[in-house]
């Protein structure tokens, strides 16, 4: 017969006895991982610089922000963003990725361990406008884009839209490997059962988006990141953004307003689209509003030839820049651009021409401001009561001890003030 | 989905094999009366997702991604130590996600709650609320070891089945389209509503071998439900020559070669367009797969509707469908030949159905459910953990 404690058991909490057996097999973050120090954060959660206990390597961990209902947290279901880059992450392997070693799920988180880049493209931007003073040398300019473009073209082939390239999510090895960065909000886009903009009403920072996407174009394809590849391209060539427009924000009904600002900087540079050159033109849910605008000539020769006198890189630009997204280059043929070809020839370690100065100073930790990722000690022990045939939860590096190793690490750092997030609301002004 | 298939980790981490899948099962043994019961909570369970799925307004690769899920989880887990309805909840809810079409989570739960507590089910009151259900996801993702990007067969018998139909006359037009409705569950949207049989038949019989068989490569399992329905509805009487041949004499089984993904196969196939367009045997063998492993599918699925003969739910013998299919295998000597040839035993007798009428129901498998679960607490109460006594303590403190 069944005693009053099993019936319990299965009318109230019927997954008791699977969950206390996970609970004893898990392997805490703390039990894997030291945590040196928190590099950023953003809308998804907080960005740590770790390392292995194991093998001494270098990581950084994603910790997506727990759900919290008033201050205790729930569990209230996965974000579809992490779901994204979990699912997508784990399926794909390119030496121009960033590359996921594991996913950890502990106590209502989720924390993402990725190889561990020390360098990012808006770092080189910064380092260069304010440090230095001085432009990108051509070989380590070339020998970023090649390799970004080179990681694109992977994720196009296996049918991934990247959806929110910027320099801040493409990052560099200090070794000089590019290594795109961010999945949380690309998908695939094979055989949907849904339209993309059902999922998702806005995609990709202002800035870098596509004028299909401006103009509110329901269906859009891959050529989204080209058009981005060719911003973030003319970024570390002017060292600032090329189409810095101001963001119309979205109406307390979520309607997503016409972002008359970006398109009219795109005008500026690259003229008003013409129906002939984009026959689809006519069909954008925004053309009456486009037509508008202020008419523009096209002035993006003089504005790459005040950059650079390469021609070659000019021709470049100007075909990721088509307005058109069926004609506009794709990933694939951009790397078979002649300005490829050229000397400089791009390389593997885009920073091998460089001298050390060139390269930008190491990735900032800081002390996390927030609680810190670590469990402190009753956190613990609440973890072991709480399974049922409770192992002790992470143990080994739960001490206060290890939040210490925040400050002795976080070295002086000559430009920022701080993580990704400050730097952002930096430039935004 | 998308991704290359030799590279995915659903190839490289997901196929396993019947001993595999035994494992699974040890400790539901020890708990059962009847090891066949575990594969009728197999059927049970994946005709519940598909339910729950069609009240949520899923699209089948969604409902099918959920039954990967939930068969992936208990590769790991016991029937026995769980609450499977859970499980099929959370399962519906991340492969909404998965599949870029999210359900809100108070709708799973609403249209979890009304299914399940029908009478049917009669399972003792299913009570999960939101956190519940996001607490079982969490746990799902760990148990999948986040491997949430599924391949289904349906690609494959699309491509070869619009492959197959290119440039044929369509004199079965009428015919397929009246199976097509004795499939019964096929209502909505179909990638594959050409029409045509060998995609009505063949998406049939993808629907059923999604539930009990272990998880094998899903390009052969789609090759495998086309070759069932080229066995049990021979596409034309002129081709009954070539079929009384086995696939396997006529075209040596190649040896392995998984290493070419199905759209390659496809466009072998596409370059060999002059072929009479139903030829059973040499649209087998122009596939290059391996064979044998198409004819354990095969086995795996007609094994299948033996057993799911005796499965029986909302009155109507669920069996029927089966029945359908074998009813409707032909008489001609040719094809029985060539059924035979592919080793089927469960063939010739999967239309007998218990005399008495006893089938195996939902209510049934549910009760037999409970009976586990309870006999595997029983089981633990030895090694009950301290903190578990303690409350049981406070309790009965409280109470005296």
């Amino acid at each position: 017969m069944l005693d009053e404690w099993s019936a319990g058991i299965l009318q109230h909490d019927p997954m008791q006895l699977y969950r206390a057996k996970r609970d004893q097999n898990h392997r805490s973050v703390a039990s894997k991982y030291n945590i040196l120090g928190f590099i950023s954060s953003g809308t998804y959660g907080r960005v740590y610089k770790a390392q292995s206990l194991e093998d001494d390597t270098v990581h950084a961990i994603k910790k997506f922000k727990p759900d919290k209902e008033g201050d205790v947290v729930t569990y209230t279901g996965i974000s579809q963003s992490a779901i994204r880059e979990i699912a997508l992450n784990r399926e794909i392997d390119h030496e121009n990725i960033v590359s996921l070693k594991e996913v950890i799920l502990e106590d209502k988180s989720i924390y993402m361990v990725f190889e561990y880049a020390e360098h990012d493209f808006l770092q080189i931007i910064h380092h260069h406008s304010q440090t230095l003073r001085a432009t990108i040398s051509a070989a380590v300019l070339k020998s970023l884009v090649y390799q970004l473009i080179n990681g694109l073209i992977y994720l196009h082939s296996c049918h991934i839209l990247h959806r929110d390239l910027k320099p801040a999510n493409i990052l560099i090895t200090s070794e000089g490997v590019v290594k795109i960065g961010d999945l949380g909000l690309a998908r695939l886009i094979y055989e949907p059962l849904q339209p993309l903009f059902a999922g998702d009403k806005v995609v990709v920072t202002i800035w870098y988006r596509a004028p299909e996407l401006l103009l509110g174009a329901k269906h859009y394809t891959k050529a989204i990141d080209c058009w981005a590849v060719g911003c973030v391209m003319a970024e570390l060539l002017s060292l600032r953004p090329i189409f810095k427009g101001e963001e119309a924000k979205l109406d307390s009904k979520k309607n997503v307003p016409f972002q008359k600002d970006q398109l009219l900087r795109i005008f500026e540079v690259l003229g008003t689209p013409d129906e002939k050159d984009w026959p689809s033109l006519m069909d954008m849910p925004e053309y009456q509003n486009m037509k508008r605008l202020d008419h523009f000539q096209n002035r993006l020769y003089d504005w790459t030839h005040a950059r650079t006198g390469n021609m070659a890189a000019f021709d470049l630009l100007q075909k990721l820049f088509i307005y058109d997204p069926e004609t506009r280059l794709t990933a694939k043929d951009a790397l078979r651009h002649k300005w490829f070809q050229e000397d400089p020839k791009p390389t593997w370690n885009a920073f091998h021409t460089a001298v050390s100065h060139q390269i930008p100073p190491h990735r900032r930790i800081t002390q996390d401001e927030a609680p810190s990722m670590v469990p402190i000690p009753q956190n613990t022990s609440h973890q072991g009561a709480h399974g049922m045939i409770g192992a002790p939860f992470g143990q080994t590096q739960s001490k206060p001890g290890s939040s210490a190793s925040f400050t002795s690490l976080s070295g002086g750092n000559p430009y920022g003030s701080g993580g990704g997030s400050s730097r952002k609301k930096a430039r935004l002004h | 989905m998308a991704t290359d298939y030799w590279a995915s980790s659903h190839f490289k981490r997901w196929i396993v094999d019947r001993a595999a899948l035994n494992q699974a099962r040890l400790e539901d043994l020890q708990c059962v009366d009847d090891p066949d019961y575990l594969d009728y909570l197999s059927i049970y369970f994946a005709q519940l997702i598909t339910k729950l799925g069609k009240k949520l307004h899923c699209r089948q690769r969604t409902i099918a991604t959920a039954i990967v899920f939930f068969r992936r989880f208990y590769l790991k887990n016991s029937y026995c130590e769980t609450d499977p309805f859970i499980v099929v909840a959370a399962c519906c809810y991340l492969a909404a996600k998965a599949e870029e079409s999210p359900i809100h989570i108070k709708l799973i739960v609403t249209e979890s709650r009304s299914l399940f507590n029908q009478e049917i089910y009669s399972s003792r009151g299913f009570s999960a609320d939101n956190a519940k259900i996001a607490e079982m996801e969490f746990y799902l993702v760990d148990d999948l070891e986040c491997d949430l990007v599924v391949f289904h067969p349906y690609r494959t018998l699309l491509t070869l089945c619009r492959q197959e139909s290119t440039g044929e006359t369509p004199s079965e037009e009428g015919e397929a389209l009246e199976f097509g409705v004795g499939i019964g569950s096929d209502d909505g949207p179909r990638y594959w509503g050409t029409g045509r049989r060998p995609t009505r038949v063949g998406a049939f019989c993808l629907e059923n071998c999604m539930v009990v068989m272990p998880p094998l490569p899903p390009h052969l399992i789609a090759i495998a439900a086309i070759y069932l329905t080229f066995i049990i509805h021979p596409p034309t009487p002129s081709d009954n020559e070539s079929a009384g041949e086995t696939p396997s004499e006529h075209s040596p089984p190649t040896t392995r070669q998984p290493r070419r993904s199905s759209r390659q196969v496809a466009s072998a196939q596409a370059a060999s367009q002059k072929k009479p367009p139903q030829d059973t045997v040499g649209f087998l063998s122009e596939l290059n797969v391996s064979l044998p492993v198409v004819a354990t599918i095969v086995q795996e699925i007609i094994s299948l509707y033996t057993l799911w003969d005796r499965y029986k739910e909302d009155g109507t013998p669920e069996s029927s469908r089966a029945r359908d299919l074998a009813a409707n295998s032909p008489g001609t000597n040719s094809n029985r030949a060539s059924a035979s040839a592919a080793a089927t035993p469960g063939m010739e007798d999967s239309v007998t159905v218990d005399a008495d009428g006893n089938y195996i129901t939902p209510a049934f498998l549910s009760s037999v459910l409970q009976k586990m679960r309870e006999a595997r607490i029983m089981d633990l109460a030895p090694t009950r953990p301290a903190i578990a006594i303690n409350k049981r303590l406070e309790r009965t403190q409280a109470a005296g």
